[in-house]
């Protein structure tokens, strides 16, 4: 059967919906992107689609869903298209280990490197000075999370069984932000990458993979396609 | 009696952790109760770490069908697994094909990655951090005052009074706990009212009402009435316990 393209909404640049591209990547499945404008995701047309007003989204014409929240979507796309279980399993414990890792990713992950984010880089600019100990509160969060994660990746190479998954890939592109946000951060509040070498070794290997490179090239891209 | 099973459900009194026991009730099942007290950091002991690498509530232990032992973490992952396993008859869910299923994973994603963490921040800077930083305030207060928009939005248009289709789902049980405790993350209902008749109708099913006070009584509806200076008071001391810990994990 010959499958019509996802359309994907998006914007560059930010982490979500780039989690969901390299799924679509990995799945080799077609896809196209639809831009969203800044002001225009709070208010309709787009609320239709996500009632919370955020990116990313899809719309598969295939099935005639349409879906919101970053993991809801993962997850979909690996319950209808990874049926040979590339980037999953479908066998105990594996298949519930998976779900696990990537709800921590979605609520212990994304939302607390997004505070550490803003109140290192855009606080101050919006705001004036950025409070310290908010800045202190969010970067060891930061290190806190890479802490459970190096732990766990000390003892496997992959957070699931023997080859990499969806939840592996969930954390590659906040991961790769963390060298930007805590970039102005000095002394014991600094980020150090060798602090955690085994969450920087499985970070690397998650980048080396040609999914995640396509997605990295086209950061910058208001439009992305398949192929 | 309910259904037997092998579940141990590792909790305390919080929004996260009465999810699960809500879930339990609803389904029927019978389950263990070990409560894990946050004050003295048992959640931090070694023995729970092996449950949960992350040392946070709720975690739960089952046996799978071949005798092997399971251990699951993280809320959302917890109710999907309980009703993947034990909802056969969707009693509180839908058929996996359907389209309500995805409906469904998306209010729960978006209660894991925007409601919990955001209002869990609004408490943070209202009742525990160190100084009172206002903007700290009103970025979460605000986010949180956003979210259940989002949700009286999703209701208001809901004939069932359900967030999905024609029954209670874990998209409801996800956030019921959080919007119990809007007071204490500083944010009135009057503006919701979607939002507060639901929160009241889903208190009349036995199963929100069992499952809300485990592993102990359920207070949100009772702090909501405190004064602020009162309210204040009750934060001291967990503001003592939460500081404290900030501390020695940042040594770590």
């Amino acid at each position: 059967m010959i499958l019509k393209p996802i359309k994907l909404y998006w914007r560059n640049h930010v982490p979500n919906p780039s989690k969901v591209l390299i799924i679509l990547e990995e799945l080799s499945l077609p896809y196209e992107t639809s831009w969203v404008e800044l002001d225009g995701l709070k208010k309709q047309p787009y609320t239709d689609v996500n009632p919370n007003g955020r990116v990313p989204a899809i719309e598969d014409p295939n099935s005639g869903i349409t879906l919101w929240e970053s993991g809801a979507i993962v997850q979909y796309l690996i319950d209808t298209y990874d049926k040979d279980n590339k980037i999953s399993y479908s066998s105990f414990p594996e298949k519930y280990l998976t779900v696990q890792w990537a709800y921590f990713q979605a609520s212990g992950q994304g939302p607390y490197f997004g505070q550490a984010a803003w109140f290192n880089l855009f606080h101050e600019g919006a705001y004036g000075e950025s409070p310290e100990s908010a800045k202190i509160r969010y970067g060891n969060e930061v290190k806190r999370i890479a802490g459970v994660l190096d732990g766990v990746l000390a003892k496997s190479e992959w957070l699931v069984g023997d080859k990499c998954t969806y939840a592996d890939l969930a954390f590659t592109m906040w991961n790769m932000q963390i060298a930007f946000f805590m970039g102005s951060r000095t002394g014991e509040h600094a980020w150090d990458p060798d602090a955690f070498p085994h969450f920087t070794r499985w970070q690397n290997a998650c980048l080396a993979r040609a999914s995640v490179k396509k997605v990295v090239s086209v950061l910058g891209e208001q439009e992305v396609k398949s192929g | 009696m309910g259904i037997p099973t092998d579940i141990v459900l590792y909790t305390a009194a919080t929004p996260n952790g009465i999810k699960v026991s809500i879930l339990l009730e609803e389904l029927g099942l019978e389950y263990k109760i070990r409560s894990i007290d946050l004050g003295k950091n048992e959640q931090k002991e070694q023995w729970f770490l092996d449950i949960n690498p992350n040392g946070r509530i709720p975690a739960i232990t089952d046996t799978w069908t071949d005798g092997t032992p399971l251990r699951v973490f993280e809320s959302g992952a917890i109710l999907q697994y309980l009703v993947d396993r034990y909802d056969k008859d969707h009693k509180v869910s839908y058929p996996r094909d359907s389209k309500e299923t995805w409906e469904v994973n998306s209010w729960l994603h978006w209660q894991m990655g925007g409601l919990g963490p955001m209002q869990g921040q609004a408490n943070h800077f209202n009742r525990y951090a160190p100084e009172k930083i206002q903007y700290g305030i009103d970025r979460y207060t605000n986010e949180t005052r956003r979210l259940y928009s989002v949700l009286d939005t999703q209701l208001a248009k809901s004939a069932s009074g359900y967030l999905v289709g024609d029954r209670v789902t874990i998209a409801d049980i996800a956030s019921w706990g959080w919007v119990a405790s809007h007071a204490w993350a500083g944010v009135s209902l009057a503006e919701f009212p979607h939002l507060e008749k639901w929160l009241h109708a889903l208190l009349e099913r036995p199963g929100f009402e069992q499952g809300r006070h485990v592993p102990k009584p359920h207070t949100a509806f009772e702090l909501a009435k405190l004064s602020p200076e009162e309210m204040d008071k009750k934060a001291e001391e967990t503001r003592r316990w939460i500081q404290e810990s900030m501390k020695a994990e940042a040594k770590k």
